[in-house]
């Protein structure tokens, strides 16, 4: 999926290397889906460069990585 | 047969990601030319934030993406932002959304965003969001970046709406 979001041109983009159909994790964990959306939308601060995927520290159901930075 | 192929190749793809990296590979490389810019200048409190996503999500009793065509469904649904949670449902046969099922939010995060703008963190929300279903090939690519895909672009800025978080399936 990181290819095709690369090959599809978006401006600004989050990555997190997590099974398809779970870009914001796991159900019922509001605190992961959180975090992922707030980064998401910190980017949209952060990213100055058209094309920047930031690759996300996340691995999953590693609980111990989501720290709300 | 074609859609339990589908269903059952989704849900191998999902929990073997390697099988999944390998399908990808596969896929040929797809080029648009330059990368669209537009400097995002309003603090995040004050500004608009819109959903799309391209998981299949749609409304109950709206007309469901079209699993038959092989090439996809390159239309788009229209989501009130106050729908209530018990009218979202997904149609999209190409991933496995068995937990975006229990909790929309995996994969549309209308909650999270509405908490965020009640703790004031976003300025506010669009009055509608905008669901597709990702798998997109052949003759719907040109639908999809010459109609539709500009068609949500000029509504989400009608609405006011200043960025847009896009989720993938």
């Amino acid at each position: 999926m990181r290819r095709f979001t690369q090959e599809s041109g978006s401006p600004r983009a989050v990555f997190v290397k997590w099974p398809m159909g779970h870009p914001l994790g796991e159900p019922g964990r509001v605190d992961q889906q959180m975090i992922i959306l707030k980064d998401a939308l910190r980017a949209l601060e952060t990213i100055k460069t058209p094309g920047t995927i930031i690759d996300l520290p996340y691995r999953w159901k590693r609980y111990e990585d989501l720290t709300d930075r | 047969m074609g859609k339990l192929k589908n269903i059952i190749l989704a849900r191998l793809l999902t929990r073997f990601p390697r099988l999944f990296d390998r399908s990808v590979e596969k896929v040929a490389p797809f080029h648009v030319e330059g990368v669209p810019w537009t400097p995002f200048t309003k603090p995040l409190t004050a500004a608009r934030i819109g959903l799309v996503t391209t998981a299949g999500v749609h409304l109950v009793g709206q007309k469901p993406f079209n699993m038959i065509d092989r090439d996809g469904d390159p239309s788009f649904r229209e989501l009130p932002s106050d729908t209530p949670l018990g009218n979202y449902t997904i149609t999209h046969d190409y991933y496995d959304h068995a937990d975006a099922d229990r909790d929309i939010n995996v994969v549309f995060p209308i909650e999270r965003l509405a908490e965020l703008e009640a703790a004031g963190a976003i300025g506010g929300l669009g009055a509608v969001n905008y669901g597709f279903m990702g798998h997109i090939d052949g003759r719907h690519i040109e639908t999809l970046i010459k109609e539709t895909g500009p068609e949500v672009a000029r509504r989400l800025v009608g609405q006011g709406v200043d960025a847009v978080v896009l989720t993938p399936g």
